[in-house]
């Protein structure tokens, strides 16, 4: 029906392909989404499903702070459904944490991150499993979504506005028009084997930490470095709230409630392979540990499970252009001659709205497309809607 | 912890396409005993064979996406360590989920779980006030049992799998969506839900084998939500009975 | 797809592997019926020999007393047991009754029914 439209493959169905698609939908393109495996099956669905009031980096990354509590007022308008929104705490354990709070003060009050001081007593009568070492406490809006019911929200509403989802198409390479643009794009069907090709006016590579490989199949290099970290999760809802240390972001410092449980997250190195990333037992320990810091219950519950995501870092040599700091949009047809093809990654899932805008509004200035971005309105539909909206 | 790889053969039912017939695959594996199911295919996938087919997104118990049959049992994949369902040396049979239409290998088409929980209007992710209430306490909690929320259902379909009643008719509303529509009642009763529950594919559909609250990874224990549902629908009847005639009897 | 109604669908209705005493409950229901129901059309039959004259239902009578036949009645009345305490269960656990016990429930129903079956059975062979 909107034949005349520009057509735009988008490849990745985790937060932010869920998120382009949606915007790009909603901005009257023809998109179609190719994802190797389901929705979210990659760093998306791993995450710990932490909804950032920007307090964590309001001291360290002021810019990330201010993107994230945006974004955080927006995600929990558009996607109430999908979060948990009760707040969180940053303790302080020892003196150098009670020094950081002072910096921590003033970082949140100039990011507009709204925060509460509250003493050891009144942080452990809000959560009763908290160390008796509990010095001070701020209160900050911080929440919990659920991973993969947010990736389908966004799918959902693209859905309903025109956008297709071909989940199990993996791409395997791109044909070009002999000018260096992109013309098509070669899949195939894991559902059944069947090779199949798509022509587009453009393509937009938001497959995260995998962004570097499938830039690769183009010939173009994506400087992203997969940076897995590792979560554990345990059989009890010790906290209702997000847990932070007070302190600057380091391995292990933070609890997330989650359902009937609480993961404890993270680490950080980097891998060549994403494909499968090994949990290693030192570092469940680790966690472990600094888990029981926090809260002591811990040591005495049930572990449910360990497991690994991929965040996509963006390398420091890249010539991308910078749309913030947190996440990079490549042009390839600026940095490598390639036409019709746009990357996105980096960023975090708190941010993933605001980096299918800019994508969005690059893809918008390149066809010559005037037309506003709408997300920040459009209450998204319900998850489950996914499965009715053919 | 450093205990030494095991080599276990996982048998994977596979299926590409709808006409083809399903048969198993064999894949070699050398794995540690504490990984989990999930973690088994997923390696066989990275570095076996890239066409084999799966649902996951979490892995750790919070999404729902990869409920399989292990060994024939319902299990939620990512959180069933390998120890506990194989031995060293041992074979592992992988099969996807019963009662949903499989689109290939292990992938299972939810699109009716989805809508069913939908149209119970049920909420998934909620904040605290709201998980809180006391209606979703199921009786005979032992102390020990973690606390139950209105929202750990994760929709991950291990109830319709193994439930007798959804294999014999696909329009059973099933143990899931008959879970949702009982807290649902139990917090605010409506004549929509009533109806949805009092219905030949809602409560009388069931056949209380209570395989649902077996294979339950979340607690959430459908078949006692069930058996409650039927006794509100019961009640339900009876005094919009008594209510009628009070009517009636009126000038 | 899955609903497909085949022969192998039908017998998968009784396979009880990787099930717990709950299906062994709904299938032990689902036979137990089915034999019934297939009984009592034997049964009609049967009443309608009868009704033919003396001769027929000398006959009838005859062959009631070999010891297929008193087999058969055993089967019925193990059925009627089975069936009819198993109904008593899945009535109280309707009602709300005991669906945390529901396993005890069905030990103690089987329990019950054997008892009674083994009574009948001894009854009839003494006979």
């Amino acid at each position: 029906m909107r034949s005349s439209n520009p057509h735009i493959i988008v490849i990745g169905a985790g937060f932010t392909g869920c998120a382009t698609a949606h915007d790009l939908a909603l901005r009257g393109f023809r998109v179609t989404v190719l994802e190797r495996g389901d929705i979210a099956n990659g760093t998306s669905g791993r995450t710990h499903g932490l909804l950032h009031s920007g307090a964590r980096y309001c001291v360290t990354d002021q810019d990330a702070a201010i993107e994230c509590i945006e974004e955080n007022i927006l995600l929990r308008k558009i996607a109430a459904q999908c979060i948990e929104y009760n707040g969180g705490l940053f303790v302080a354990l020892d003196e150098e944490d009670e020094a950081y709070g002072t910096r921590f003060e003033q970082g949140a009050q100039k990011c507009g991150i709204p925060i509460e001081r509250l003493t050891g007593n009144q942080a452990r009568k809000k959560e009763p499993n908290l160390t008796p070492k509990t010095r001070l406490a701020y209160s900050v809006p911080d929440g919990v979504f659920d991973p993969l019911r947010l990736a389908m929200a966004f799918a959902a509403t693209a859905k309903k506005n025109g956008a297709e989802f071909l989940t199990y198409h993996e791409v395997t390479g791109f044909d070009f028009d002999g000018k260096g643009n992109i013309r098509e794009v070669s899949a195939i069907n894991r559902h059944t084997n069947e090779k199949i090709k798509f022509t587009a006016d453009m393509v937009i590579n938001a497959t995260g930490a995998w962004a570097g490989l499938v830039a690769r199949l183009a010939g173009v290099t994506v400087d992203v470095i997969p940076t897995p970290g590792v979560m554990v999760c345990y059989d009890q809802r010790l906290v209702q709230r997000v847990i932070n240390r007070l302190c600057e972001p380091d391995d292990g410092d933070i609890l997330i409630p989650q359902r009937r449980m609480v993961v404890i997250g993270t680490t950080s190195f980097e891998v060549e392979d994403v494909d499968y990333i090994p949990v290693t037992p030192a570092q469940v320990e680790l966690m472990h540990q600094k888990a029981a810091e926090l809260v002591p219950a811990v040591a005495a519950t049930h572990q449910r499970g360990a497991y690994m995501s991929a965040r996509p870092l963006i390398g420091s040599t890249t010539l991308g252009r910078s749309l913030s700091r947190t996440f990079k949009c490549y042009h390839h047809q600026e940095t490598d001659g390639i036409g019709g093809l746009v990357t996105i990654t980096g960023g975090k899932a708190t941010t993933c709205r605001v980096m299918a805008e800019k994508t969005v509004d690059l893809v918008c200035n390149l066809m010559g497309v005037s037309r506003s971005c709408e997300t920040r309105e459009v209450v998204l539909d319900s998850y489950r809607d996914y499965y009715t909206h053919s | 912890m450093n205990q030494p790889l095991w080599k276990i053969t996982v048998n994977v039912l596979r299926q590409k396409g709808p006409t083809d017939k399903p048969h198993f695959q064999s894949f070699p594996l050398e794995i540690h005993p504490d990984e989990y199911v999930l973690d088994a295919i997923e390696k066989i996938w990275a570095f076996q064979d890239r066409s084999l087919t799966f649902r996951h997104a979490c892995h750790h118990a919070t999404c729902g996406a990869c409920g399989m049959r292990v060994n024939g049992k319902e299990k939620l994949t990512c959180i069933t360590s390998l120890h506990t369902v194989v031995k060293n040396n041992g074979v592992l049979k992988i099969e996807p989920l019963r009662n949903f239409p499989v689109l290939s290998d292990l992938v299972v088409d939810m699109g009716h779980l989805y809508r069913q929980t939908e149209e119970a209007d049920f909420q998934q992710v909620v904040p605290l006030e709201a998980a809180q209430l006391p209606y979703e306490i199921t009786p005979n909690r032992t102390p020990n049992e973690p606390y139950e929320r209105l929202v750990d259902c994760i929709e991950c379909g291990l109830c319709v799998s193994a439930c007798p009643a959804a294999f014999t008719s696909t329009d059973y509303r099933g143990p899931a969506a008959l879970a949702a529509i009982q807290q649902g009642i139990a917090f605010a009763p409506n004549e929509v839900l009533f109806d949805l529950a009092d219905h030949e594919n809602g409560v009388w559909r069931c056949h209380s084998a209570f395989e649902c609250t077996e294979v339950c990874p979340s607690n959430v224990d459908p078949g006692w939500r069930i058996m409650n549902l039927r006794r509100r629908v019961i009640h339900h009847r009876i005094s919009r009975v008594f209510k009628k005639s009070q009517k009636v009897s009126r000038p | 797809m899955t609903n497909q109604s085949s022969p192998k669908r039908f017998i998968q209705w009784f396979d009880p592997r990787n099930r717990q005493v709950g299906s062994w409950a709904f299938i032990l229901n689902r036979i137990t019926a089915l034999g019934l129901t297939l009984y009592l059309f034997l049964h009609l039959i049967a009443l309608g020999n009868l009704a033919r004259g003396p001769e027929a239902y000398n006959n009838f009578i005859a062959l009631a007393k070999t010891p297929l036949i008193k087999f058969g009645e055993m089967l019925v009345i193990a059925a009627g047991i089975i069936h009819g305490l198993n109904g008593i269960r899945i009535a109280l656990t309707s009602f709300g009754i005991g669906v945390r016990h529901q396993r005890a429930l069905f030990i103690a129903v089987m329990v019950l029914s054997i008892t009674g079956i083994l009574i009948f059975t001894i009854s009839m062979v003494r006979h």
